[in-house]
């Protein structure tokens, strides 16, 4: 749009400058609604069926009757450090609206917002505490022995170890999405790099805030890439502004982003100290619970979903998990895309959601 | 650039500005990423974090221990009470758990052998 470009020969008129004026006006009113108010995301309607403490487990709503639907139920476990929102981001670009569409029946584990009194749950209370109750009482409503398991980010963190410690316990298919798992780069992705240095000090940060603050965690996240999330989202989308489809897609993803929460502060520690600092999920020297986890356990089929423009995990952390899993169905799938964007960008419905439903489609009967 | 150059266009000059911002936008972006990713970066972060929370320390222990003397004199709970509390809830509620699904097993073993 320029200020030259009118109706009139190239003539710019008072009208045209007080129409211009006016739409500015527009813009500008919606740039504020946009950055000030929510959208209405996770709208697919789901019952809650479990709680333990801050945790509920979701059932989604069936959408085929039940002989058109896969007979092996899919638990969807997302990361600690933020809402689940974005795998149901909003109607019509939604993860889990798509799956139910394609015959799923989804349950959803919400890990909750930790209040103080949660500053001491760790992995070992995740994957051994919340997560078999969960599965407990999914294969109790179900009556399914088997399920098939998809993690996100620190979800998939959870979901190995788990997979790793109980393999007799039904699990049959494992989804795992930009997982962090293989921390030997340190030199690899800014988080590596940063709690790497021998001067940061997770124990202190506990100690001092007990849960480590969402904003800490948000402004973290954010300063990997710091012009394009300070600056650049919102140039794009004064860019973008009279179209309506991106700027409700911008509305609903931002809702998702500035609905931060903290986490553990014990749970923090243990990411930094035995999984980014040690690698001990590598090396084959991590115990939970006093039982140690050993890659070579994890005899699920398994779809190691990598982001290949991810910051947050960089491809280097998910791959290596591949050859050392027992697992004798496994594959790699690589997505051109960043860590949200491969699963909530607009392309996600295209090329990763379909990707994921071929692979689990084929193992849920 | 060539793509860079056939937006630009001097007879539109708003164009030309966002071209501008645009190409000024990505070097800064990359000069930025280049930044927060050196060692550099990395140690001068975690020195003045560590900084911070030491220097902290000593205030927020004290503060914390007056809060609570506080309380307790007013004979009001404090934070602490308050998170054994929700950590006793928890545990009851790991045990209604753990009965929930026993009786589901029950149920479960009961109906079964009746529809059987």
């Amino acid at each position: 749009m320029s200020a030259t470009q009118n109706g009139n020969g190239g003539v710019v008129t008072f009208e045209d400058l007080c129409e211009q004026w006016h739409q500015a006006a527009d813009h500008l009113r919606t740039f504020n609604r946009l950055l000030t108010t929510d959208a209405k995301v996770a709208q697919t309607p789901k019952q809650v069926i479990w709680t333990l403490n801050k945790a509920k487990l979701y059932r989604y709503t069936p959408v085929l009757p039940d002989d058109r639907r896969h007979k092996i139920p899919l638990l969807l476990v997302f990361a600690i450090m933020n809402r689940p929102h974005v795998l149901d981001l909003r109607p019509g670009h939604s993860f889990v609206e798509y799956m139910l569409k394609h015959g799923y029946d989804i349950y959803l584990l919400d890990w909750g917002i930790p209040g103080p009194e949660d500053c001491e749950l760790k992995y070992d209370d995740y994957a051994l505490e919340y997560l078999p109750r969960v599965i407990r009482k999914l294969k109790s409503v179900t009556g399914a022995a088997e399920f098939s398991m998809l993690g996100w980010c620190l979800g998939a963190l959870i979901s190995t170890i788990y997979a790793c410690l109980r393999p007799d316990d039904g699990l049959k298919n494992l989804v795992l999405l930009t997982a962090p798992l293989d921390f030997a780069d340190k030199s690899s992705g800014g988080f590596s790099r940063w709690v790497s240095e021998p001067a940061f000090n997770p124990d202190k940060l506990a100690e001092a805030f007990g849960n480590v603050p969402g904003e800490m965690i948000d402004a973290g996240a954010k300063m990997l890439k710091p012009v394009e999330n300070y600056l650049g989202t919102y140039v794009n989308l004064w860019d973008n502004i009279e179209d309506t489809g991106r700027v409700e897609a911008w509305h609903a993803m931002n809702t998702w982003v500035r609905d931060i929460i903290p986490m553990s502060g014990a749970a923090y520690r243990q990411l930094i100290n035995e999984f980014y600092k040690e690698n001990r999920l590598m090396e084959g020297t991590l115990t939970i619970r006093g039982e140690r986890v050993e890659l070579g356990k994890l005899r699920a089929s398994l779809f190691n979903v990598i982001a290949e423009a991810d910051h947050i995990t960089p491809p280097c952390q998910s791959e290596r998990v591949i050859d050392l899993v027992g697992s004798q169905d496994k594959e790699v799938f690589r997505v051109q895309g960043g860590h949200i964007g491969i699963m909530a960008g607009r392309g996600a419905e295209k090329s990763t959601w379909p990707h994921i439903d071929t692979w689990l489609g084929a193992r849920s009967n | 650039m060539s793509e860079q150059n056939e937006r630009m266009n001097i007879f539109d000059p708003t164009g030309m500005i966002k071209s501008m911002r645009d190409s000024g936008i990505e070097h800064w972006s990359k000069m930025m990423t280049e930044l927060v990713s050196s060692d550099a970066y990395a140690e001068a972060n975690a020195e003045m974090l560590n900084a911070w929370l030491t220097s902290s320390a000593p205030f927020r222990k004290s503060m914390e221990t007056a809060v609570n003397q506080s309380l307790s004199a007013l004979n009001l709970a404090s934070r602490d009470d308050y998170t054994r509390l929700a950590e006793r809830l928890t545990n009851v509620e790991m045990r209604l758990d753990d009965m929930d699904a026993k009786l589901d097993e029950l149920l479960r073993r009961q109906v079964g052998p009746n529809q059987g």
